[in-house]
C-alpha cells in the first residue's frame, strides 16, 4: 500500500494521511440493546501531517476533534476510511486495516500526552515505573539500560533524575504533565498525539509545558497532532489547524490564514469569538446564535447551515465537499469563493 | 511562619460611592493537617453598574471570597476575620456590614440570591436533578418576592426567553438533563437575574464553555448589565476575558491581593512582577505562532507550605534579596489609580 495523493508541494511525504475517516457510534436502548439510532462523531475526514509538522484539531466540544485522534490509534475502531500511517521502515501500512496483534509494534511509533495530569499518572507507581513501564511493555533493554534511559528523559523533559523514586502525588500539575511527555518519549515515537496538554494546567505553568513540547520538537524531529479547544495555544504551536464542526472539516489553513483571512464563516466565527487580548480592542462582538448541531440528528446539507448568516437554499440540502479553493487553501462551503469574512 | 512580626493590616476607609466593599477579608481552612489562609486580608471595591475582574490561578482564594461575600463557604472553612459593607443606594444611605448577619438569618437570605446573587463556574452540577427548571427558578423567586404562583410562572417564563432559550413555556417544565451546557449556563443567569440583584457574582462562569459559547454568555451579562444597573463581580483566570469586559481588575495570589486598578492601566502598565508575567506569558491570537514565549519559573505554591514574606518571591524575578523572603509587602497606592503589593514600589 503506498500512498498515491500524498505528494506535497515540497516533495516531502506525509507522515500520516488520514483519507475519508468515519467513526460512528450506536445508540442502544431497551432491554435488547436495540441500535435504535447512530452518532456521527467523525464523518468523513481527511488530512494528512507532514514528518516535523504539528497539526492541531480545533472545533467546540462534540465536534469530534478527539475521536478523530483516538480512531487514529486505535483507542476506537474506525468505521470506515484509511489511516495510512509511513513507519520507520519507511513503508505505508493503512493502520484501520491493522489488527491489534500487527498494530503493538507500531503503537510504539504513536505516543499519546493526556489532557489531566492528575488522572493519567498511576498514584501507586513511582516516576521510575511510570516512565520504563512502555519500555518494559515492549520488552527494551536490561533494567540498568531502563534506569539510564528513565534518567535521560527526566533531563530531557527538565526534570531531575533524582526524583525516579518519587510518586506523583510529590509533583505539581506542570511537572506531572512532563512526566507524561517524557512516558510518552520513551519509545522514541515518531508522531504523537496530544489530546488537550495544557488544558488541566494552570496559566503560569502552561507556557513552560508549550514551550517544552516545541523545544522537543525541534530536537527530536517530532510530529504532533495537537488537539485542542483553546486557538490562542493553538494559534501559538501549530503548523497547520484543521477546524472541526459536528464531525466533519470546514477548513484547514495556517493559522495566520485561518485568523486574518477565514474562508468558511464558522472559522470566522469561532475565531472572532476568541476575547480580544487587550481592553482597547473591544469590538462588537459576532455572536454566533444557536447552539452546535446534534451530531445523532444532524440537519441536512452543510451542517453549519441553520447558524449560517450565508446560507442559501443550497447549502440546505447538498453537502459541501472539502476542495482546494483559489489559493491552494481547503474549505468546504458553497459560497467560499463569493463571501467577504474578517474576525473582528 | 512569622507571625509575631506581622502588624494587622489597617482597614483602609471605605470609598463612598462604592456598591460592595470589602476589606481585611480573611477566611481560613481547619483541616487536619493544618490552617489554610485561603483568604488572607482581601480589599476591593466594586461600583454599581461597573465589572470588577478578579484574576488569579488556583489556589489563589478567588472563589473563596466570593462564597465568603454571600457566607456560603463550607465546612472546615470559616471567615474569621473583615468587613464586607453592602450599600444598594450609595451616597444615600450609610453601608451595612452583611458579615454580621447570622448566615442563616432572614436578613443575609433575603440578600442571598436576592439583592447579591451567584452563577457558579459548574452549570452541570450547580442545579438539582431532582427538578424541573420551572420548580428550581419558582424556588428562588417565591423566598424574595410576593408573587402569585401564576405570576412567578410567567416571569419565568420571561427570563428564559430574556437569556436566549427557545421554548421558554415548554423548558420551564423539562429537568436540567435536557439542557445543554451553554443552555444551561444561561438558564443560571436567568434563575440569578430574576430578583433583579443589585451585585451578580460570577465565578468563572463561562471557562467550562465553548468560545462561541461563550461570547454569547458575555454578550448577555454585559447586555443585563446595561439594563439593570447591576455590578458584576467577575472571578476567572482568563486574561482575555478580562480584557473584554472588566473596568476594574483586581489580582490574586495565594490568598491575597498583588494588585488592583483599572483594566486599562492593568494590561498598560501592569505593575506587580506577578501581573507582568501573567500577561507575558500566556498565548493569544496576537502572537505569532511557533513563537517561544516567556514562561513563570516553578509553580504556585502548597497553601499549607507558603513561602515566608512575599509567597510570590520564589518565582520573582525582581526578587529583592534580604527583603523580599523576610518581610510581607502591604497593598498600597502607587499612584491616583492603581494599588500595589510590592517592595519595587514602597518608597514611591
Amino acid at each position: 500500500m503506498t500512498s498515491e495523493s500524498a505528494q506535497n508541494g515540497n516533495g516531502r511525504q506525509p507522515l500520516l494521511d488520514v483519507r475519508g475517516l468515519v467513526k460512528y457510534f450506536p445508540i442502544k436502548r431497551g432491554f435488547f440493546r436495540r441500535t435504535v439510532g447512530t452518532v456521527k462523531a467523525v464523518d468523513d475526514v481527511s488530512f494528512d501531517i507532514m514528518s516535523g509538522e504539528t497539526l492541531s484539531l480545533v472545533g467546540e466540544s462534540g465536534c469530534g476533534k478527539s475521536t478523530t485522534a483516538r480512531s487514529i490509534i486505535r483507542a476506537y475502531e474506525p468505521t470506515d476510511g484509511e489511516i495510512l500511517f509511513r513507519t520507520e521502515e519507511d513503508e505505508s501500512v493503512d493502520l484501520a486495516q491493522l489488527s491489534l496483534t500487527e498494530m503493538r509494534p507500531i503503537r510504539r511509533q504513536l505516543q499519546m500526552i493526556f489532557q489531566d495530569p492528575f488522572a493519567s499518572l498511576n498514584p501507586r507507581m513511582n516516576i521510575y515505573e511510570i516512565i520504563s513501564e512502555p519500555l518494559l511493555v515492549h520488552g527494551i533493554g536490561t533494567s540498568d539500560e531502563r534506569e539510564d534511559r528513565v534518567a535521560e528523559l527526566l533531563r530531557l523533559v527538565r526534570l531531575r533524575p533524582e526524583y525516579m523514586r518519587r510518586y506523583p502525588h510529590a509533583f505539581s500539575g506542570g511537572q506531572r504533565q512532563r512526566i507524561g511527555i517524557a512516558r510518552a518519549l520513551a519509545l522514541n515515537p515518531r508522531l504523537i498525539l496530544a489530546d488537550e496538554p495544557v488544558s488541566g494546567l494552570d496559566v503560569s505553568v502552561q507556557a513552560q509545558v508549550i514551550n517544552l513540547m516545541m523545544d522537543l520538537q525541534d530536537s527530536l524531529g517530532l510530529t504532533y497532532l495537537f488537539v485542542s479547544h483553546d486557538l490562542s495555544v493553538v494559534k501559538q504551536i501549530s503548523n497547520r489547524v484543521v477546524v472541526m464542526y459536528v464531525g466533519r472539516i470546514a477548513e484547514i489553513g495556517t493559522p495566520q490564514e485561518l485568523f486574518d483571512s477565514p474562508k468558511h464563516p464558522y472559522t470566522a466565527a469561532l475565531m472572532s469569538s476568541v476575547p480580544k487580548p487587550h481592553p482597547s480592542q473591544r469590538t462588537k462582538r459576532y455572536v454566533l446564535e444557536g447552539e452546535v448541531a446534534n451530531p445523532a440528528n444532524p440537519p441536512t446539507g452543510c451542517y453549519f447551515h441553520p447558524r449560517c448568516p450565508f446560507a442559501t437554499d443550497q447549502c440546505k440540502v447538498e453537502v459541501p465537499p472539502l476542495v482546494e479553493s483559489k489559493d491552494g487553501r481547503f474549505v468546504s462551503c458553497h459560497r467560499a469563493d463569493e463571501i467577504e469574512l474578517t474576525t473582528n | 511562619m512569622t507571625t509575631a512580626t506581622q502588624e494587622p493590616t489597617a482597614i483602609r476607609e471605605q470609598s463612598e460611592e462604592s456598591i460592595l466593599s470589602v476589606r481585611g477579608l480573611e477566611t481560613h481552612f481547619f483541616t487536619d493537617e493544618g490552617i489554610v489562609r485561603a483568604v488572607d486580608g482581601v480589599d476591593f471595591d466594586v461600583k454599581p453598574g461597573t465589572t470588577m475582574g478578579i484574576v488569579g490561578e488556583s489556589g489563589c482564594g478567588k472563589s473563596i471570597t466570593a462564597k465568603s461575600i454571600l457566607q456560603i463557604v463550607e465546612a472546615p472553612g470559616r471567615i474569621i476575620n473583615g468587613e464586607i459593607s453592602y450599600n444598594p443606594s450609595p451616597g444615600e444611605r450609610p453601608a451595612t456590614d452583611i458579615l454580621q448577619f447570622d448566615a442563616n438569618g432572614s436578613r443575609m437570605r433575603s440578600i442571598r440570591g436576592g439583592e447579591i446573587s451567584m452563577i457558579f463556574q459548574e452549570p452541570m452540577t450547580s442545579f438539582s436533578s431532582l427538578h424541573t427548571f420551572g420548580n428550581q427558578i419558582d424556588e428562588t423567586l417565591r423566598l424574595h418576592t410576593n408573587l402569585s404562583k401564576q405570576e412567578r410562572f410567567e416571569l419565568g417564563v420571561d427570563w428564559l426567553a430574556r437569556v436566549g432559550i427557545p421554548n421558554p413555556t415548554q423548558r420551564m417544565h423539562e429537568y436540567p438533563f435536557r439542557f445543554s451546557g451553554g443552555q444551561l449556563q444561561r438558564a443560571m443567569i436567568a434563575m440569578a437575574m430574576c430578583t433583579n440583584p443589585r451585585v451578580l457574582i460570577a465565578d468563572e462562569p463561562t471557562t467550562a464553555l465553548d468560545v462561541t459559547t461563550q461570547a454569547q454568555i458575555l454578550d448577555l451579562l454585559q447586555r443585563m448589565q446595561e439594563e439593570n444597573d447591576m455590578a458584576i463581580l467577575f472571578i476567572t483566570h482568563d486574561l482575555g476575558v478580562i480584557a473584554e469586559i472588566a473596568d476594574e481588575v483586581t489580582v490574586m495570589y495565594l490568598g491575597k491581593v498583588v494588585e488592583s486598578g483599572p483594566v486599562h492601566n492593568f494590561f498598560d502598565d501592569p505593575l506587580h512582577p506577578y501581573s507582568r508575567a501573567l500577561l507575558t506569558s500566556i498565548p493569544s491570537m496576537f502572537t505569532s505562532s511557533r513563537e517561544r514565549l516567556p514562561s513563570i519559573s516553578g509553580s504556585i505554591p502548597h497553601p499549607l507550605n507558603r513561602p515566608p514574606g512575599c509567597s510570590f518571591h520564589p518565582r520573582c524575578e525582581s526578587f529583592i534579596s534580604g527583603v523580599c523572603e523576610t518581610r510581607e509587602p502591604q497593598l498600597d497606592s502607587v499612584n491616583e489609580e492603581q494599588e500595589v503589593s510590592c517592595f519595587l514600589y514602597e518608597d514611591r
